[in-house]
């Protein structure tokens, strides 16, 4: 079986340092897999990759068949992969409704469908469509981010760090929300700070540091494995 | 006779050269250096004439002063007032990004001009201050075209002495260490907040130089012309010129800014002698068609050679992009 | 001096020149918020709509209402030509080189309608228009006209922003621009249409001052300080804050004449910005700060 997405020996960096070297990964259809490593390996970096975000000197992204590699972010959009910012996510001075509708803003005509999608997985945003987006609680924008990103009915949703500066309550909220979205047939490649939890939730993960893939494995493999626990679990 | 007249043309253009040099020197301070915007210069510039001409010329009756002090007491004076009017411009607006700046610097260009003109007992309105003493102007040994040509050459030579001075000093403020942090965190204000205070004190004390040599400018003109009026000088005009000197010349270049001076300078005047040969009811539409192709070449300039005649040395990429629009 | 007298020679005048200050200051405010620089040719773009009505009316001898949409369209096609031909490019460059194209092309306009139209007064009727008295408030037409048209104007864009997917587009480019582009937004039609918006309000508020009072070629230039002290009381970006910028400023600079001496009317908007940027830079509403 070929992968929804795959990174094939990625290095690239923003202007001419390569911060990621040969850096290979896939995610699958209905997977969720987590990135992790200490702080500087270039998890976030890795993720901006496949959305177009920074300069690739080598290597191939596929994605559904394409080769899309060196494509511009709203092509890569409209091809079927919507990313989530760690910050600035939302647009704060409009609604939760017209931060969807901006998500939507490329689908061409009805949007109901979308919103319906949207406020199911988030029945707490369906309550307060009107309240302007600026005035929610994080765990509740983070919601209005992954809504905005889902209008277009990506196949793929990246996230970066959806749970920082999160309450461990909300923290949960978001993965259990990410399962809902697998659950409708969206992948997702997300890259966490909070490994130990990201690990148990996610399907899969890679482990980087320094800018080179490390280790992967299934989320339980890689908690089991004693090199990744002493590298930054925690011990 | 034809070549003495030549001679003094050329005098002539040169002292203004000069004095547009130290103009360009200033804002090469402000712009070049610490990347303040200053859209006012004519306004620093009218306050050194004035607070010149009211120090140095003699007792009148229906104004303030004159005092009849020294030249070089007027040109000190000059600056000090242009500064001090600089001071709590570049205190409020140094905060923000230079647009405010910019837009601030407008208004109180504005505002010195509203002065000028209604405030009859510091600037005698309308008619201006005349008799503004001019130094090295005698020559009673010579015969009276000579010594005219001579008065015009020793004040090029003052002119001169001061823009080699003003010069000197701000090269030397460049090379500094500091100077190279300012040039360096000129084009990325992220990194300018982050060194908070400090920079905001350099980037003040950078304005209220540049304005300071401005003034400078304001009273050389002043003297040299032995008179000021609210009419001597059209205050968008003047400071478009100067910007554009810069800008073509090389902003963050000293050279370039003197240089930019005399290429401006010559490209205007010429451009002046040719339209006033239009018979007169093309004449004053000439005139205009004159600032049009100044502000076109401001945009060719933009475009096409933003680094000026003669680059910045050590520059960092001013056209580095920015990862999508820049907040603060 | 009694109450009547107070509204009838400051407060009306006052608000029907903040209603002129308003057009111009809605649209500095969209340029800040959404391009992100400070326009300094907004007035003189004004004072060219103001003359292209001008042209109107004198060639084809309607009032100068009929050739307002005329002025609106003409200025806000030259608004985005200006754009493309002189300011797209510097699109990737610091703004404030940007902010300096502005001051050429400010200059630029200025020369064009010098050239055009003379330097000369010019206005778009002859003869003095006797106030009406109503209720023992003295009001011209034309000054109720301002209001009303400035209002509708406003509310126009107004609705437009919150109901139509591009000015929601035009919004979701000033809150967030980085998101705006990754959810696929054009950022260059957002461009364009907001120089559309821009260029007429412009118009409108020159020809809203020509019809108050005359047209010279330094009548917009004369308003750029006015306009952005207007943009930056109200609060930058926000369209509602622009009008009550405006309106403040306008009646603040009719009152002023009854303790400064007159010539200083103008230094009014320059005390307002000053005074803002010290104490509340993000202005009355709560703006941005570029």
């Amino acid at each position: 079986m070929t992968a929804l997405l795959s990174m094939d020996r990625i290095t690239g960096g923003y202007g001419d340092a390569d911060i990621l070297q040969d850096v290979s990964m896939h995610v699958d259809e209905n997977e969720i897999v987590v990135i992790v490593g200490p702080n500087g390996a270039g998890k976030s970096t890795a993720m901006k990759s496949v959305f177009g975000l920074l300069t690739i000197r080598g290597g191939r992204m596929l994605f559904d068949g394409d080769d899309i590699t060196g494509w511009a972010p709203n092509r890569i959009v409209q091809r079927g992969i919507c990313y989530v910012p760690q910050v600035d996510n939302i647009f704060r001075e409009m609604s939760i409704h017209e931060n969807l509708e901006m998500g939507g803003f490329l689908k061409k005509g009805d949007l109901s469908a979308a919103y319906d999608r949207v406020y199911t997985l988030f029945p707490d945003l369906k309550e307060r469509r009107k309240t302007l987006a600026g005035a929610l609680s994080g765990g509740q924008r983070q919601m209005v981010a992954m809504g905005r990103a889902l209008m277009l009915d990506p196949k793929l949703l990246l996230l970066d760090e959806p749970t920082a500066g999160l309450s461990p309550r909300y923290m949960e909220q978001i993965f259990q929300i990410s399962r809902d979205v697998r659950d409708t047939g969206v992948a997702i490649l997300l890259v966490e700070q909070h490994a130990k939890q990201a690990l148990a939730f996610a399907d899969r993960g890679y482990v980087l540091a320094a800018g080179k893939n490390r280790h992967e494995g299934s989320g339980a493999d890689l908690l089991a494995d004693r090199e990744v626990a002493e590298m930054f679990l925690g011990g | 006779m034809e070549y003495l007249g030549l001679l003094n043309y050329a005098l002539f253009m040169a002292i203004f050269i000069g004095i547009y040099a130290l103009l360009a020197l200033g804002l090469n301070i402000q712009w070049g250096f610490a990347g303040l915007f200053n859209a006012g210069i004519a306004g620093f510039f009218a306050v050194g004439a004035y607070t010149s001409a009211i120090l140095t010329t003699e007792h009148a009756d229906g104004r303030i002063g004159g005092f009849d002090m020294p030249f070089f007491v007027g040109w000190i004076g000059a600056m000090i007032a242009a500064a001090l009017v600089a001071w709590p411009i570049g205190k409020i607006c140094l905060r923000f990004r230079s647009d405010y700046l910019a837009i601030a610097s407008i208004g109180i260009a504005e505002i010195i001009r509203l002065v000028v003109k209604s405030e009859a007992v510091l600037t005698n309105g309308a008619r201006g201050i005349s008799g503004i003493p001019r130094p090295a102007a005698e020559f009673p040994s010579m015969a009276q075209e000579t010594a005219y040509l001579a008065s015009q050459a020793a004040y090029l030579a003052i002119v001169v002495v001061v823009l080699v001075a003003a010069y000197l000093l701000v090269e030397r403020q460049f090379n500094a260490p500091w100077g190279r942090m300012m040039r360096a965190i000129r084009d990325n204000e992220g990194a300018a907040k982050a060194m908070g205070k400090d920079v905001e004190f350099r980037r003040l004390q950078a304005f209220i130089f540049g304005s300071a040599l401005m003034g400078l400018g304001g009273a050389l003109f002043a003297h040299f012309n032995r008179s000021i009026t609210p009419e001597a000088i059209d205050p968008m005009v003047a400071t478009f010129l100067v910007w554009i000197m810069l800008i073509l010349g090389g902003s963050g270049n000293n050279r370039g800014a003197i240089l930019g001076a005399a290429v401006v300078w010559i490209i205007w005047s010429m451009s002046e002698i040719a339209t006033d040969r239009l018979p007169t009811e093309y004449a004053i539409q000439a005139k205009y068609i004159r600032l049009f192709l100044i502000g076109l070449m401001l945009q060719l300039v933009l475009r096409f050679r933003p680094e000026g005649l003669l680059p910045e040395p050590l520059r960092g990429d001013r056209r580095a992009p920015k990862s999508g629009a820049d907040h603060t | 001096m009694d109450f009547l007298e107070l509204i009838n020679f400051y407060v009306i005048p006052g608000i029907v020149l903040g209603s002129i200050y308003a057009l111009g200051a809605v649209g500095i405010t969209l340029v800040f918020a959404i391009l992100r620089y400070a326009h300094l040719a907004h007035g003189d773009l004004a004072t060219l709509g103001a003359f292209i009505a001008l042209a109107v009316v004198t060639g084809l001898g309607v009032s100068p209402l009929v050739a307002l949409p005329i002025a609106i369209i003409a200025t806000a096609a030259v608004a985005v030509g200006i754009d493309k031909v002189f300011y797209e490019h510097l699109r990737e460059r610091p703004k404030i080189v940007t902010v300096m194209a502005s001051l050429g092309i400010a200059l630029m306009i200025r020369a064009v309608v010098q050239v055009v139209w003379g330097v000369d007064t010019e206005t778009y009727s002859r003869g003095i228009v006797r106030p009406e008295n109503y209720f023992g408030l003295r009001i011209r037409d034309r000054e109720i006209l301002t209001v009303i048209a400035m209002i509708a104007l406003v509310g126009g864009l107004q609705l437009f922003l919150t109901r139509s997917k591009w000015g929601k587009a035009m919004r979701a480019m000033s809150d967030n621009p980085n998101l705006a582009l990754l959810s696929g937004i054009d950022n260059k039609k957002v461009v364009m249409l907001t120089w559309v918006i821009v260029g007429g309000l412009c118009a409108a508020s020159g020809v809203f001052l020509g019809l108050n009072t005359e047209l010279k070629s330094m009548m917009g230039w004369q308003m750029l300080l006015p306009m952005f002290a207007a943009a930056i009381l109200g609060g930058v970006g926000r369209i509602e804050g622009a009008v009550l910028g405006g309106l403040v400023v306008g009646i603040a600079e009719e009152l002023s004449v009854l303790v400064i001496p007159s010539e200083y009317k103008a230094a009014m908007a320059f005390a307002i910005l000053l005074f803002m940027l010290l104490v509340r830079p993000t202005g009355l509403l709560k703006g941005k700060v570029l």
